[in-house]
């Protein structure tokens, strides 16, 4: 049973030698999407980031396939798996365009020039995340959320295998959030995109994901199916939500046990 | 059809800035303590005349100093752009990071210490020395750098080296020879006068070979300007390109201290003049653009110095600063307002 695109054995994450999360065991076949849950400061960036080779691990590896990632070539890796994170680029006088056409980079000849064919793909992924209108506005001048979706569109356009995004929807509207995980599905059809992103939204957790990892203290608290995460009192228990806190305001109390449910 | 524009506009500034390069040269072969009329030179470049005062005036002081200005202004520009792009700061430059100073130190040492025993010291030795000063300062500035992440702070503590060095260069120009003193203190102080052509052939190599190499680097320059994270995610490696930055910065800045002593403020504004211009910050194009610019810019400022008080001579940085240190006011206030 090896036929996993991703995973991870008896990885160890955290900062300056001390262990935050250990153990963790991943795996994922291609074209899985797997949510990071998990109360605030529990490691999700941390996770996401080690596994993108952004943070040396403490012990453990990952694998892509048969492949160690820490012994591919930087070039190799770059043209299997790309990055949305949290920190904020600063960039001057680029336009979103320019910014898509940076996920060009690892395709690109000896001075990073453009052919016909890579200004065709950066076209593709700006319509697939619909910032056409927006190609030639200053980056630095557009909205948060433009700018998650441009950062989006410049990941999708190298052409990766698996993406990492840390926190995704955080800026977006209730309109692009659900686009933009439309457009994940779809990646995943066309082209069998593996996903593996941080989410607070839990309800869009629980109807998106193959694979949910429930983050919290030293190990990992629980990896399965949404249907095994969102069970009983879960939910209430990870996040530390406590009914009596609730009590006397009905709504509320229905709201929380509501989204640690999982309906079919 | 947006990016035709975009680029036509870029070509466009590139002949500006040449055209700029190639006037000032003229006017600074031209114009000096004698005049040489236009036709005159061309006589003497073509062999016409090969006798007398104007000639060696023209072979042996105009043109190698020209040259000279024309190689060591780009070289200081394009260090001051590689350190803006290492540190991600608009006014990070060799002069106000202290490099400069550093450099400065160790050739005034070296060049006191040789004196002192009859030695002349070689363009190369010059060089080294310089080298060797600006990666002790570029040493200290990183050490700051890893404790420090409020930009300005390292800016101050830059400029903080910077006078300790100068302290300890005027420490020991005060102690040398008198007559090491006149060379020495024209030197400190930031001048293009008594290039030689042995210079020229030194500075040439150098300053061709580094800016070339720089060049080289624009694909991952550019990558790096997104920042570490999405720089190591497309595959640059980025301790690598540090190093080369560092030390290809480093070379650039120790040439012109090493030939010309410390020129400020060059580094800081003609790179943000050249972005203005050329409206982008892609290093593919910033870099020959910054060279060409601080080409351009440091004809002009030498020209102004050689003629302003003739036939006294102004220190080029005296020039440099009226020019540069009004940018540098600017782009201060620039990004005080967009922070608001």
């Amino acid at each position: 049973m090896k036929n996993y695109y991703f995973s991870t054995k008896k990885m160890c994450v955290g900062y300056d030698n001390k262990p935050l999360i250990k153990d963790m065991e991943i795996e994922l076949r291609e074209g899985e999407i797997l949510c990071l849950i998990g109360p605030n400061g529990a490691g999700k960036s941390t996770v996401l980031k080690s596994i993108a080779g952004q943070l040396g691990l403490l012990g453990g590896a990952v694998y892509l396939g048969e492949d160690d990632l820490s012994e591919m070539k930087a070039e190799e890796l770059a043209k299997k798996m790309s990055v949305v994170f949290t920190e904020r680029v600063r960039v001057e006088l680029k336009s979103c365009r320019d910014m898509v056409a940076t996920g060009r980079y690892p395709y690109t000849g000896w001075f990073g020039i453009l052919s016909e064919a890579d200004e065709r793909i950066v076209d593709e992924m700006m319509q697939l995340t619909h910032i056409t209108d927006i190609s030639e506005k200053d980056f630095g001048k557009i909205s948060d959320g433009q700018k998650q979706r441009v950062m989006l569109a410049r990941a999708i356009c190298q052409e990766p295998e698996i993406v990492i995004l840390d926190e995704p929807t955080s800026y977006l509207d209730i309109k692009y959030k659900l686009e933009f995980l439309l457009l994940l599905q779809e990646m995943r059809e066309k082209k069998g995109l593996t996903v593996i992103m941080s989410l607070h939204e839990l309800e869009l957790a629980k109807i998106v994901s193959d694979k949910i990892l429930c983050l919290k203290g030293e190990y990992v608290e629980r990896y399965g199916t949404p249907e095994e995460i969102f069970e009983s009192d879960f939910i209430e228990r990870l996040y530390d939500m406590n009914e009596k806190d609730f009590i006397g305001n009905e709504k509320l109390l229905a709201y929380m046990k509501q989204i640690g449910k999982y309906e079919r | 059809m947006m990016h035709k524009n975009r680029k036509h506009r870029k070509i466009a500034a590139f002949f500006l800035l040449g055209a700029c390069v190639l006037i000032f040269f003229i006017l600074n072969i031209c114009i000096g303590s004698v005049r040489i009329a236009l036709p005159d030179v061309a006589r003497i470049f073509s062999g016409q005349e090969s006798n007398g005062t104007v000639t060696r005036i023209l072979w042996d002081i105009r043109l190698p100093r020209a040259i000279a200005v024309l190689l060591l202004g780009g070289a200081l520009s394009l260090a001051g752009y590689l350190l803006q792009t290492f540190f991600n700061n608009p006014i990070a430059g060799p002069f106000v990071l202290g490099i400069s100073s550093g450099a400065k130190m160790v050739v005034a040492l070296v060049m006191v210490f040789l004196m002192g025993r009859g030695v002349r010291m070689t363009s190369a030795t010059m060089i080294l020395a310089a080298f060797i000063g600006a990666m002790l300062s570029m040493g200290f500035v990183l050490l700051m750098s890893h404790r420090i992440h409020n930009m300005s702070m390292l800016v101050v503590s830059g400029v903080m080296i910077g006078y300790i060095c100068s302290a300890v260069t005027e420490l020991v120009v005060t102690f040398a020879n008198d007559a090491d003193i006149v060379n020495l203190h024209n030197w400190s102080r930031g001048s293009f006068s008594g290039m030689t052509w042995e210079n020229v052939k030194v500075m040439t190599v150098v300053v061709a070979a580094a800016s070339l190499t720089v060049f080289l680097m624009s694909k991952p320059l550019g990558a790096y300007q997104l920042g570490d994270v999405y720089a190591r995610n497309v595959g640059v490696n980025l301790r690598l390109l540090r190093v080369c930055i560092v030390i290809f910065s480093s070379i650039l800045s120790a040439c012109i201290v090493a030939f010309a002593g410390p020129i400020s403020f060059v580094g800081i504004a003609v790179p943000h003049l050249v972005k203005k211009l050329l409206n982008t910050t892609e290093p593919i194009w910033m870099i020959p653009a910054c060279f060409v610019g601080g080409s351009a810019f440091c004809l002009f400022c030498d020209l102004l110095a050689k003629t302003i008080l003739a036939p006294t001579e102004l220190s080029i940085s005296t020039v440099t600063a009226i020019f540069g240190a009004p940018v540098v006011l600017w782009i201060i206030k620039r990004k005080a307002n967009l922070r608001r």
